[in-house]
Formats: C-alpha cells, sequence, structure tokens
C-alpha cells in the first residue's frame, strides 16, 4: 500500500538518493539539513557533513539542526574549524556534493536567492537573504544539488540576479572563468527532478512527481523545457523512510 | 604590569566605545548573536553605522536597520530565519534608506580574515561570473592572477572601527573565551578591529582561569574595550551551553518585523521601554512565564572527555648535562 506522504517528505527522500556513501557533502540551511541526516541514517552512513558554521562531522547531528551553524552540528562533530575552514575544503577542491536551495533558477541552472525586482532601480527591488554560502558551493563543489519551489515566476527564461553560479550562459562558460567545480547535476522541485544535458548544459526534466505531468511541469516553467526520452514518474517515499524522516524533524519546522 | 579591569554596564560600553558613523563588526551567525549590545545601539539611537557581517539569522539586523541606526550594510546574508524574510532591511532598500553590499560566506569571511591578518585584499574563488561581482565593486575586483594569469577574484579586507560580539565567558581583563564554534568568524571580525571589541558574556570568570585553557580565548585581552556581563545576551539567538535558538520569540518578533506599522511598536516595548537587558528578559518571563525560558536551555551532558595538561618543560634541566656525542663527532 502506499504510503500518505507530504511533498516535502517526497522531495527530501528523493534528493538523499543523490547523495553517494562517502562522499562530502557541504550542506545549506533549510531541507538539506534534513537530507543529509536522512542519508546517513539510510544508504550514506559514511558521508562525511561539512556546513558553512564550520562544522565537520561523520556522524548526524544528534538533533535536527535548525540553521547551518546550529549548535547540534557542533555537538560530537569531529572539528569544530569555523566557516573559513569549510570554505577552505570548498576552495580546495574536496567537497563532491554542493547542497543548496534557492528562490528562481534559469535553463542553466544558475540561481537567484538574492531577490527580485531590478537591483539597480531604486524601490523595485524585494530582497530575499542573499548569497550566504550558496555562490562558493556552487562555483567550487565537484557538483551541485539544488531544491527549491517551482512556478512559472521561479523556473524563469532570466534570473531579476545571478547569486549563485550554474552553466552561467552555457558550455564553457564556468572554464573559461576558471571554476573549479563541475556545476549543476540535479534539480528537485516541488514538481520534478531534473539533470543537466552533458553538452548544451540545458536543464532537461528527468522525472515528474507523482500526481504529476510531464504537461502540468512545462506549465509551470517559463522556459522552453527540454524532457528526458526515458523521463518517468518519481518512486514515492515509503512507510518505513516517511517514519525515519517525521523521526528527525519531529515538529515539523522543515517538512511541514 | 597592571591591566586595566574593562568590565562595565551595557549602556557604558555603548555609549564610549560606539560612535555615530562607525563601522561595526556585527558579531554571531544564528547563534552568539550580540542582541543585547543591538538594543542598546538601538536604544542609544546611533546613527549611519557601516555593518560587516558573514551572516546573521535571527533578526537583529532587521531592529536596528529599523531604527534608522544604519546606513551601509557589507554581508552575505540577513534574515529572521524564522520567518524566512528580512522584512525592515528589504523596506529599507527599496525606500533607498541604507546602502546594500552583496557577497558570498567565503569572500565575507575571508574579507575579515584579511583585515585580522592586516593586508589589504584575499582572493577567493567564487562571485566570479555572477551579479554579486558587478553589483558590488566596492568590495570585490576580478583581476588577473599575476603568478598564472587566469582570472580571480579579490575581496577587500574589512576593518571595522568597533566589533561587537557575545561569548560564553569572558575575564575582567577583556580575555574571550568561547567554544563550540569557534565564534564561526567572530575571532576575524574581532581581531581585525581598528579600536577594539565590545563583548558581552553569560559569566565572568577569572583570569587565572582562562589562563589554564588558552586554547579556548578567540580574543586577547588587548583587543578588547569593554567587558559586559550580560546573561541571556544572545536571546533570542542560542548561546552554545546556555540556552538554544528561540524559535517561538524569533516567529513572534518576525510578525513585528514583517509590518511598516508594528515593528515600532516591538521597539517601543522591547526596547526603548527596557533600560536594559534585564529588563527585556524580565518583560519576556511577565508575557511568556518563567517555562519560556526553562524551555530553552540545552540537553547538556556532553562535557568534554579529553584530560588536557598544559604542562611545559623546563630547559634548566639540561644544566650540567654533558653534550651527547660518539666517534663521528669531533670536538
Amino acid at each position: 500500500m502506499a504510503a500518505t506522504f507530504r511533498l516535502t517528505e517526497l522531495m527530501v527522500v528523493r534528493c538523499a538518493k543523490e547523495i553517494k556513501d562517502g562522499e562530502v557533502v557541504f550542506a545549506g540551511v533549510g531541507l538539506p539539513l534534513v537530507v543529509v541526516s536522512f542519508a546517513m541514517a539510510t544508504h550514506a552512513p559514511n558521508m562525511i557533513l561539512l556546513t558553512e558554521g564550520g562544522s565537520i562531522r561523520a556522524t548526524a547531528p544528534p538533533g535536527l539542526a535548525i540553521s547551518v551553524d546550529d549548535p547540534a552540528l557542533f555537538t560530537n562533530a569531529d572539528a569544530t574549524h569555523g566557516m573559513i575552514a569549510t570554505m577552505g575544503t570548498l576552495q580546495r577542491g574536496e567537497v563532491d556534493v554542493a547542497f543548496i536551495g534557492g528562490s528562481q533558477i534559469d535553463r542553466f541552472g544558475n540561481i537567484n536567492s538574492t531577490g527580485v525586482g531590478s537591483w539597480g532601480t531604486p524601490g523595485t527591488f524585494t530582497y530575499f537573504a542573499g548569497s550566504g554560502g550558496a555562490n562558493d558551493m556552487a562555483t567550487s563543489g565537484k557538483r551541485v544539488l539544488a531544491i527549491m519551489p517551482q512556478d512559472p515566476k521561479k523556473f524563469v527564461e532570466k534570473l531579476d540576479y545571478v547569486t549563485t553560479p550554474g552553466f552561467l550562459d552555457g558550455p564553457g562558460a564556468r572554464e573559461r572563468l576558471g571554476m573549479i567545480g563541475g556545476g549543476p547535476s540535479v534539480v528537485v522541485s516541488t514538481m520534478a527532478v531534473y539533470r543537466f544535458d552533458a553538452i548544451t548544459k540545458e536543464m532537461v526534466l528527468a522525472e515528474y512527481f507523482p500526481g504529476q505531468s510531464v504537461e502540468k511541469v512545462r506549465a509551470n516553467c517559463s522556459f522552453d523545457l527540454k524532457v528526458a526520452p526515458d523521463v518517468k514518474e518519481t518512486e514515492p517515499p515509503t512507510e518505513g523512510e516517511i517514519a525515519l524522516l517525521r523521526n528527525i524533524d519531529p515538529t515539523g519546522f522543515y517538512l511541514r | 604590569m597592571s591591566v586595566p579591569d574593562k568590565r562595565m554596564s551595557l549602556k557604558e560600553a555603548v555609549s564610549r566605545y560606539v560612535h555615530d558613523g562607525d563601522s561595526v563588526y556585527y558579531g554571531g551567525f544564528q547563534i552568539m548573536v550580540p542582541m543585547a549590545l543591538t538594543h542598546e545601539m538601538v536604544r542609544q539611537r546611533k546613527k549611519n553605522l557601516t555593518i560587516f557581517n558573514a551572516s546573521t539569522d535571527v533578526g537583529g539586523l532587521d531592529l536596528l536597520v529599523a531604527a534608522g541606526c544604519v546606513k551601509e550594510m557589507h554581508l552575505a546574508w540577513a534574515m529572521n530565519w524564522c520567518v524566512k524574510a528580512p522584512y525592515a532591511i528589504r523596506r529599507a532598500f527599496q525606500a533607498s534608506e541604507i546602502q546594500r553590499f552583496d557577497l558570498s560566506n567565503c569572500s565575507a569571511t575571508s574579507a575579515l580574515l584579511g583585515g585580522s591578518l592586516g593586508i589589504p585584499f584575499v582572493a577567493v574563488r567564487g562571485n566570479i561570473g555572477t551579479d554579486i561581482v558587478e553589483n558590488n565593486t566596492n568590495d570585490l575586483k576580478v583581476i588577473e592572477d599575476p603568478f598564472t594569469g587566469e582570472k580571480i577574484t579579490i575581496v577587500r579586507a574589512w576593518r571595522a572601527d568597533v566589533a561587537i560580539i557575545h561569548a560564553q565567558k569572558a575575564d575582567p581583563l577583556g580575555n574571550v573565551v568561547s567554544w563550540g564554534t569557534r565564534g564561526v568568524t567572530d575571532e576575524f571580525g574581532a581581531m581585525g578591529s581598528r579600536r577594539g571589541v565590545i563583548v558581552t558574556a553569560e559569566e565572568i570568570i577569572d583570569t587565572e582561569v582562562v589562563r589554564s585553557d588558552p586554547d579556548r580565548t578567540i580574543v586577547p585581552y588587548f583587543k578588547t574595550l569593554a567587558v559586559v556581563h550580560c546573561p541571556w545576551g544572545a536571546h533570542p539567538s542560542a548561546c552554545r551551553g546556555y540556552y538554544g535558538l528561540d524559535i517561538r520569540f524569533c516567529q513572534y518578533q518576525g510578525k513585528y518585523e514583517r509590518s511598516a506599522d508594528l515593528l515600532p511598536k516591538f521597539l517601543d516595548e522591547w526596547i526603548y521601554s527596557c533600560p536594559d537587558h534585564d529588563a527585556y528578559i524580565q518583560k519576556y518571563v511577565r508575557m511568556f512565564g518563567p517555562e519560556g525560558l526553562e524551555r530553552l536551555r540545552p540537553k547538556l551532558g556532553f562535557k568534554s572527555k579529553l584530560e588536557v595538561d598544559y604542562g611545559y618543560h623546563d630547559p634548566a634541566i639540561w644544566q650540567g648535562v654533558p653534550q651527547y656525542t660518539d666517534k663521528y663527532i669531533r670536538g
């Protein structure tokens, strides 16, 4: 029997499958913090977790981390060297997976988390958070996982502000600027899962969530979305996976 | 040598050492945010401050901006994470009341590191190729690496006039002790400050105790201007080992931040009408009960299992010990 699950739970479980055991994962704030704890409790017990707050750990935190410098991340950590040290790990090219959120994305996986409107025109720009570490993570992580909401204003032809580099304007752009990271690998939205074409570097619809369809996903994307020939429906999470997740975030701070 | 006792009240520390027009390193992140100092700067109606910070998560800067204290901010991330938006900063930016200079966390930390090292700039990998370098030429430039000829972003070093931080412990001389996150960026922001550091601390301890474990000292006394004994000084942010993030209060404060009409009421009731931080905490207890503070107590029982001994070796032991030699060594 299919389990009853929340959309966030489906997103978390799907994202976790992108993490391989033993990888070094740099997790940004929000759902990524739930994903890494879930991955460490399931198929990736040997994952290494880094956060912007500066925690370096081979085990999941004892409680849910509300932010990337939550005290729980430092309890029984392997090292607590601070932001400069985990950022250094990124810049040395030692992070396998950079795991970020965002507010707007374009076809090349460039992400905006700064705000919407025209930044340079007084009175028109609505600030969100800013980069935080997302720019650094996406510049230097070997591959980038992004998790974000989807609607036509969020999956756009042109970002209002490029906070975080994807493939910029297409093939070769990252290399020309000397970026050491490989760029976007997978995007998990509130509707679907995307990969990137190896040649054109454009986002490709790989999976749609249960209850969604290629048409519905396309209707919620403002650029001309390419669809993988083998596009399929995402596997729903199991009852066991959901029980485990709700144990990680019992009050639903993130999953609610 | 005698070193002055730098203990003073919150009011005295801010009035003596934070001046209108100063640049201020704003400490903390989600934890250890100098909220009592934030409130006091609001209370004293400081003006035209420039803020340097990497990331801040509990709305302290929203209050400072809403109170009209800030002219300029240089940072990577600012919001009250419990309501997921920086409402007052957003409104002030839209009204052109503040200037904002964005950069990434690694750049901000590197700018503070550069300041602490006393050098003019630091190279970083991020920012290049994005609107961050286009819009913030105040802090960032893309140059040619003089060694390889490749493009690289540099960030100018930040040296604030004064740093404000919260810590678990400090001694009367101004040695600041913190553990569990190593201050995130506070060591750099504090050491790079030009005039020095104002620290609020949960506890004041003897200098002898500090010196028994100097690895934990994040700021040595000579950089410190003022030491303020201030329990709950980071509330509603967390202080490792003392209290956790007050999610309900951040959400409550966020409801005020959301509305330009309501926020002045929060400033009135929680800051201007409270003569000091004790009065703020007493108001909290009156409104939400002592159980509100009780809920913030952390789960303890994670004491260090390392036995650390800073014992040293006295070279006097070599007195009278003949030189070691063998058949190959002459003389």
